[in-house]
């Protein structure tokens, strides 16, 4: 039978064993979801049906005979092929569409000379039709946006005759056309027959989606499903709790003064002349698709992009933004939405990150850094956001998605914030550190104005008070944020009636 | 899986065992090995090798290098390149020269003027590569020419030495300005002597005192963090509230007031304004700033590991000289040298992917 099998794998690594025991196995013409928590092992298990990590214990069959992959190499023979969801590390960006799609041709030594481009671009447009994506095929590859170079890898494994197609996280930044695109184009490769393992943090999405769902914890199976298996049981599977429990309860809020005060802000075309204020104890949610505004409203906000026109009064007092400087002197802190290339220095250790904004505060006279102000002001930031493993020289790279967004927020905890910008903090987290930052975010609000941004509505919905729906960089909306309000929104957002209530937006 | 407990510190690099634990120590103190059996070699090989004198001889040799580099390991450090050093060097040289032997000034006048002048060269490095966004290594380039083309245009395209004829004047009359005593010192003095000791050259003092300054202000001074912070990630730091392109400006100003120090002292070393003297500082300083990457585990641009690479250049030059090796194989010995340094500290290097 067609099918793509491990049995009984283990991988460790020092002081850390990612696998244990693990088994699981996807059918041909099927779509198995793979899911849990950052760290349960969903990278490495995919790393060892692909053939990346060679040295492991157990065993992994393809069509029931066993085999042992030497590289990925090996792997990409028998058809397994990975999408990664750093779709930029598969691609020649300043290559066209066309040869990308035939790179592997291009690089085998018995293919001749010359390049025969309409041969290429016939192929290419075939292959592009399979996925329905729609670009001209002698474009660089750098004119595509993320979902699209996602469908031109899905094709370029179609065309290669892929039997097990291994999706990570493919839906994590796209809006929620693009991910029922996706979602059709994989339905159409389940029905070619081919074994689709999908990996994914949003567990909302996969009921419509997957045949089979299984579950990872700590480097073992928490559990497999059925499709129809209610999501709270899969959510227990994943982490002993409820579905209730993912978001914390509200903290009881007072909201006091107006503290930012936004009047006729704009950058066109990504941001249309917007006007609201925050008030002292508010948390305001900005809901809207990929691409509405959200993520340049908050740059607007945060200095980091130059406005156009408009006033920003922080507790009445009128500020200028040239460069982020000025914002971060004005209070106004921005967790940005790309944590690891925008908020940390990688390679560094959290001491470093944490008192990077506010060195002047743990040196003396203002130069001389001291470094025992330093960790003093590093363990009290990673105590207030509960950070793991404590320990201030651990270099931020080795930390997980959770506590790397906990060490950008502790950063701006040693300041005096007076407005923290939050873009997508939950993306690529888990739901246990996804339940932390929800409670860190509101105890931040109880000083400050929060503004909170996300694609994802419900998580908007749990945590703010008043959420601005914005669309095409215009503010459509300003709604009290209560469950009733969901489907208002949803209509906003889209300015379409929803047909797709269960979809995150 | 992202692996939350390992800590891949100083020592380590990835994965464990002896293997990896040797690779770790040669990354970390190769260089300082390497130093080491260089200078046990040579005493042995050697007989005037192992002396107080031969190694402040080395020191004094690498001096004017170490200066300029630490100039280069500075925009390195932001992520930058400055290409210009060499012949920023090479201006202050002609200039401060020209000043006192055509135009008759007095050294404490030459000296301003010539750090006037590297000043002026790097606000034209900040205005290109900071201001105008050109590629580092482009914008400087363009820097390298104009300013090496500015030096001969000093003179003529002549040297200047005592004497020489006045390129200025249409009746070719012979200059009578000389290049003072007090300038010369700085490069041929030497202070701290007593009894049979002959006192600490003033070049190695002045090295001294720079690198000391820049070690500190790289390691212990918010700017410093701040400038290896705008180079690790600029993007993070300046949504992190830093002002990433004053501290790239501090960079480039300081690279080229350094080269213009060095510039300085090369002049009153050799007292004659050579053309093109500082072209060979550009290709060392940089070999000196990656000699020196790795040393101590640092893994970054550090003002210690490029004084050692300087020290590592000059300690093999002086010990094969006395050898008998021929000159003309220095530029050999150092290619080689940098190849193999370079390739055992990448080659060692975890991979990254």
């Amino acid at each position: 039978m067609s099918s793509l099998k491990a049995t009984g794998v283990g991988k460790s690594f020092p002081g850390v064993v990612a696998l244990d025991a693990v088994s699981f196995e996807v059918r041909g013409g099927t779509i198995h979801a793979l899911v849990g928590a950052n760290g349960a092992g969903k990278s490495t298990l995919i790393k060892l049906l692909s053939g990346v990590y060679t040295d492991f214990t157990g065993r992994i069959e393809v069509d029931d005979r066993p085999v042992r992959f030497s590289s990925p190499a090996d792997a990409l023979r028998l058809g397994i092929e990975v999408v990664h969801q750093e779709v930029d590390s598969a691609l020649i960006p300043t290559l066209s569409v066309a040869e990308n799609l035939a790179i592997e041709t291009l690089a085998e030594p018995t293919s001749g000379v010359w390049l025969n481009r309409r041969q290429l671009r016939a192929d290419a447009d075939a292959a592009l039709e399979r996925v329905g994506l729609e670009v001209d095929v002698r474009w660089n590859v750098d004119r595509l946006s993320l979902h699209e170079k996602q469908l031109l890898l899905i094709a370029r494994a179609v065309s290669r005759n892929v039997r097990y197609l291994i999706l990570d996280e493919p839906t994590a930044s796209l809006s929620t056309p693009e991910v029922e695109r996706l979602f059709a184009v994989l339905r159409d490769v389940r029905a070619r027959g081919v074994g689709v393992i999908y990996i994914s943090h949003r567990l909302g999405e996969l009921a419509d989606l997957v045949d089979e769902i299984t579950v990872l914890r700590n480097g073992r199976v928490g559990g497999s499903f059925p499709k129809s298996t209610p999501l709270s049981d899969v959510v227990a599977a994943m982490f002993g709790q409820s579905l209730d429990d993912i978001y914390p309860p509200r903290m009881a809020r007072k909201p006091g003064p107006v503290l930012l005060d936004v009047v006729g802000l704009r950058r066109e075309p990504d941001v249309a002349p917007a006007s609201f204020i925050v008030r002292r104890g508010e948390i305001l949610g900005v809901a809207g698709l990929v691409g509405s505004g959200k993520s340049e409203l908050l740059r607007l906000l945060a200095g980091a992009d130059r406005a156009e026109a408009g006033s920003i009064r922080v507790d009445g007092t009128a500020v200028t933004l040239r460069q982020p400087a000025d914002a971060v002197r004005a209070g106004i802190y921005l967790v940005p939405e790309e944590r690891r290339r925008q908020g940390l220095w990688l390679e560094r250790p959290l001491r470093e990150n944490i008192s990077l904004s506010f060195l002047p505060a743990v040196s003396a006279w203002g130069w001389l850094v001291q470094r025992a102000r330093e960790l003093k002001l590093t363990t009290q930031a990673i105590e207030r956001v509960g950070l793991t493993p404590p320990d201030p020289e651990q270099a931020v790279q080795y930390l997980s998605g959770g506590n790397q967004q906990k060490a950008v927020i502790g950063r701006w905890l040693g300041g005096h914030p007076r407005v923290l910008l939050f873009d997508e903090p939950t993306q690529g987290i888990d739901l246990g550190a996804r339940r932390d930052l929800f409670h860190i975010v509101q105890q931040v609000a109880e000083q400050a104005a929060v503004i909170y941004a996300s694609s994802d509505l419900d998580e908007v919905l749990a945590i703010a008070d008043r959420v601005l729906v914005m669309r095409g960089g215009v503010i459509v909306g300003d709604v009290r944020a209560e469950p009733a309000a969901r489907r208002t929104i949803l209509e906003l957002a889209t300015g379409v009636a929803p047909a797709l209530e269960g979809f995150p937006v | 899986m992202k692996t939350t407990s390992a800590r891949p510190g100083v020592h380590a690099s990835s994965g464990q065992g002896v293997g990896s634990r040797a690779r770790g120590f040669l990354l970390n103190y190769g260089m300082i090995v390497a130093v080491g059996l260089l200078l046990v070699f040579f005493s042995v090989a050697s007989p005037y090798f192992l002396s107080v004198s031969n190694f402040l001889d080395i020191l004094r040799a690498v001096s004017i290098l170490g200066i300029v580099a630490i100039g280069v390991t500075l925009t390195v450090v932001v992520n930058g390149f400055d290409a210009s050093v060499g012949a920023t060097t090479g201006l202050a040289v002609m200039l401060a020269t020209s000043l006192m032997v055509i135009w008759r000034l007095q050294w404490y006048a030459a000296i301003p003027i010539a750090f006037g002048a590297g000043l002026v060269v790097g606000l034209l490095n900040t205005l290109l590569v900071v201001r105008l966004r050109i590629p580092d290594l482009l914008g400087t380039l363009g820097t390298l020419y104009l300013i090496s083309g500015l030096q001969l245009a000093l003179t003529g395209g002549d040297a200047v030495y005592r004497g020489m004829t006045d390129p200025w004047s249409a009746e070719h009359v012979l200059t009578r300005g000389q290049i003072q005593p007090e300038f010369l010192w700085l490069g041929q003095g030497r202070l701290f002597a007593f009894g049979s000791f002959e006192g600490v050259p003033v070049p190695v003092l002045i090295l001294a005192l720079v690198a000391v300054g820049f070690h500190i202000y790289l390691n212990h001074t918010r700017y410093g963090r701040l400038l290896y912070a705008v180079g690790g990630n600029a993007e993070a730091a300046r949504l992190a509230g830093v002002n990433v392109d004053r501290y790239r400006a501090w960079a480039y100003l300081l690279s080229a007031l350094l080269a213009t120090l060095g510039g300085l002292v090369l002049a009153a070393r050799i007292g004659t304004g050579a053309v093109h003297a500082g072209d060979t500082y550009l290709l060392d300083g940089v070999s000196a700033t990656y000699f020196g990457f790795a040393v101590l585990g640092a893994r970054r641009p550090n003002v210690f590991g490029t004084i050692l690479g300087a020290v590592f250049v000059g300690v093999m030059l002086n010990g094969l000289t006395m050898l008998n090796m021929p000159w003309y194989l220095q530029d050999v010995v150092k290619g080689l040298v940098l190849m193999a340094s370079l390739g055992l500290s990448f080659y060692l290097s975890p991979r990254s992917r």
